[in-house]
């Protein structure tokens, strides 16, 4: 396996002066095909199963078409099939074990504390102080954790010229000679996976239990509303902390960051049911339930020097009785990002030229603000089809100047509506309910898809050169009924232990663990640990009955009935060691847990909570998922060429793209040529 | 039960005693071992552990 130093970038204010140290031996037959065309449609979550009944119904033409001339198939996922580390197989053609992305959310084996699995943040480094103000000399960064060689990295250096728009597990984006575009992992300007701001003055009940979002209170004075925009930390300005006095004399003051902010003004006139805003250079009328174009927000870091630039959307929900207005996660601003999120580096702002500002967070559809009940049902629906339409300028753009080598293209529409309107679709789901619009939502989010399948298909045929179309979807997807408490259960059957029983269900993140007593505890969404002597901060498990341990859990695990439906929730139960190769040690996880038809992990046990209950109804709107036994939520694999293997998988598709401009994959991927 | 003797005012040993009983706690010593703990993870680890939620919280897949 190629290891590959991973590209280290600097956190927001730091000048981005760390470079990207890359040697790659070359490989492969440098005479590629270059003059070959590949176009390659990524379409996240999109299901076999219900591709096959939406063609079944005519509802989808095109796929039809496709499939009648060229082929479709059901497309093998990765056990977890999870996006991060489905796609990461497919950018590397390795398994988990060689891309080390084995779930969103990896642990610390000394503490158990659950880190981001796509990057990691770095600490700052050294800085020098002048009164209040901070100058870096060395920043702390951003790294990214995937692992092995990106297979559009091959193909330059074999002179095939490679377009990549919104790769998942692409941030930091490889260094690369082509242009590419960050996916999945881009993080907001707040380093966050999307918080978006809602100001009221109505505060909502959940106010202070609001996760993917803020609330920040108003008051409508005069027909006026202030508000703030609150960006990062600004690291070029520091203060004591707050707490500096509970803290005895001698120990080091400590100091904290103060929040970049800029505020903006309101002006409402209740009779038109419209308000004025005014932010920094900028001023635009909205009526109720209108949203503003991108607005661009300049944080001030260093007076008339240092600036950071953000974008974001307003919308003006209601303005009486109650003020409420939403505004979007703050955006790196495509225009003038303050993060990499193209090669090459202005590649980003050249797109922004063309179509306008755009959502550059990883996953920009607003499941939280739904999930959180700031949005309604079609509120959400509106939000996602402006994602939708954005992603389909870029699409537009891209084919303008798009003339031979490779273009992958990524969608997240379908993944994101299908978590969030599964139980419009779904008669049995717990909490579903009919809708005229979202009923039919996921159809449409398939039948909006088709239509970008037709697209490509015209385009290919106005060329007279032979063009590889290859339409792929990361994994399939299955309704969330029950949420299983995996912890809680691990609890039950005497693997892990409270140091304090009343406190059940009170503490995150392991807080209430005697892990002088535990043997196993479970992180993530499907990733279950071993508390094993050696590898964790308190391991207990002697690597002499390491097996044993795992023997016990796969039989109890197979054993686990829910009474409440008579269903056994676990239905497969997969050893990694076993199953890949190269798979670290120290951070892979010792069981992924196979979830059957209808169940996932709970809401809680993912950061390590232990609730009382072990099986729960779901009763969110994210109600769809895919977490579960990777065979029953198959992706998608069409071309307009015969797949000639049976059971293709993603990396099979790795190899597959490679092939078509004869470029001979690295020995670490082991997938093979897909097509004829 | 407590390794070392600590002084501490009666009256706030009496409530102690009077909220460890409202509060369902099995003694008055669990009770204030349960506060301790609580104020010292205030000060030791609350801002990581904040942080760490709120970052991850963001993801859909948790609440």
């Amino acid at each position: 396996m190629i290891v590959r130093q991973a590209r280290v970038i600097p956190i927001v204010l730091v000048v981005m002066t760390l470079g990207t140290l890359l040697v790659r031996p070359l490989t492969g037959p440098i005479e590629a095909q270059s003059d070959r065309r590949v176009i390659v449609l990524g379409i996240d979550g999109m299901d076999y199963r219900l591709l096959s009944q939406f063609i079944a119904e005519g509802r989808l033409p095109n796929f039809e078409r496709l499939a009648s001339a060229g082929s479709l198939s059901p497309l093998e996922t990765t056990m977890p099939p999870l996006s991060p580390v489905a796609w990461s197989t497919f950018i590397t053609g390795m398994d988990p074990g060689g891309h080390g992305i084995y779930d969103f959310l990896h642990r610390d084996p000394l503490t158990a504390e659950p880190l981001e699995s796509i990057y990691q943040v770095s600490p700052p480094g050294r800085s020098f102080s002048l009164g209040s103000w901070v100058v870096p000399l060395s920043g702390g960064g951003v790294v990214a954790q995937r692992k092995g060689t990106a297979f559009w990295e091959l193909l330059e250096d074999a002179g095939v010229d490679t377009t990549v728009f919104r790769m998942p597990v692409n941030f930091p984006p490889v260094e690369s000679s082509g242009r590419s575009f960050s996916g999945m992992g881009t993080p907001d300007i707040l380093g966050t996976h999307g918080t978006f701001t809602f100001y009221t003055d109505y505060p909502p009940d959940n106010m202070n239990d609001l996760t993917g979002g803020t609330v920040q209170l108003v008051d409508v004075v005069d027909n006026h509303v202030s508000g703030r925009l609150t960006g990062p930390p600004n690291t070029f300005r520091r203060f004591p902390r707050n707490d500096a006095l509970l803290r005895p004399a001698t120990t080091e003051v400590e100091y904290e960051n103060p929040d970049l902010t800029v505020d903006f003004s309101v002006h409402v006139d209740v009779e038109a049911g419209a308000a004025k805003f005014i932010v920094q250079d900028t001023e635009f009328i909205l009526n109720e339930g209108e949203w503003s174009d991108w607005i661009s927000v300049n944080f001030e870091a260093v007076p008339f020097l240092i600036h950071v630039g953000a974008s974001a959307r307003f919308y003006l929900q209601d303005i009486s009785p109650d003020f409420k207005l939403y505004v979007t996660p703050l955006q790196i601003d495509p225009a003038k990002p303050v993060l990499p999120v193209s090669t090459p580096d202005d590649w980003s702002a050249e797109i922004t030229d063309s179509i306008g500002r755009f959502y550059t967070q990883e996953l920009p559809e607003d499941t939280k603000a739904y999930q959180e009940g700031i949005f309604s049902g079609r509120e959400f629906w509106e939000q996602s089809q402006f994602v939708y339409r954005e992603q389909r300028l870029a699409l537009d753009h891209m084919l303008e100047s798009f003339d031979d080598g490779l273009l992958f293209f990524y969608f997240s529409s379908v993944d994101q509506g299908a978590h969030m309107l599964f139980h419009y679709m779904d008669p049995d789901h717990p909490i579903h309910e009919e809708d005229e619009l979202l009923s039919t939502g996921i159809r449409t989010l398939y039948e909006e898809m088709d239509g970008v399948l037709g697209q490509l298909l015209e385009f290919i045929e106005q060329d007279d050169r032979e063009t590889t179309l290859m339409v792929m979807s990361d994994h399939g997807f299955s309704p969330f009924y029950w949420g299983v408490n995996l912890n809680s259960w691990l609890l039950e059957k005497g693997y892990a232990t409270l140091r304090d029983p009343s406190r059940q269900g009170q503490t995150p993140l392991f807080l209430n663990v005697d892990w002088e007593r535990t043997t196993a505890y479970a992180v993530g969404l499907q990733g279950l640990y071993v508390n094993l002597q050696g590898r964790e901060g308190h391991g207990i498990v002697p690597p002499s009955e390491y097996e044993q341990v795992l023997d016990r859990l796969e039989t109890d695990l197979l054993a686990m009935r829910d009474e409440r439906t008579g269903q056994s929730p676990v239905r497969l139960v997969f050893r990694p060691r076993d199953e890949w190769q190269g798979a670290d040690p120290a951070t892979a996880p010792d069981i992924i847990v196979g979830y059957d038809w209808g169940y996932r992990t709970s809401w809680d046990s993912p950061l390590g909570q232990f609730p009382r209950d072990i099986f729960v109804d779901n009763d969110e709107t994210w109600s769809g998922d895919h977490s579960i036994d990777y065979r029953l939520v198959p992706g998608v694999f069409l071309s307009n060429r015969q797949i000639m293997i049976d059971n293709p998988t993603l990396s099979d598709l790795t190899v597959t793209v490679l092939e078509e401009f004869g470029v001979a994959p690295l020995p670490e991927m082991i997938g093979k040529d897909a097509l004829e | 039960m407590f390794g070392s003797k600590v002084k501490i005012d009666k009256a706030l040993l009496e409530k102690a005693t009077k909220y460890s009983q409202i509060a369902g706690y099995s003694s008055t010593e669990e009770f204030i071992n349960n506060a301790l703990e609580k104020e010292i993870a205030k000060l030791e680890g609350a801002d990581s552990e904040d942080e760490i939620k709120k970052r991850l919280k963001g993801l859909g897949y948790i609440s």
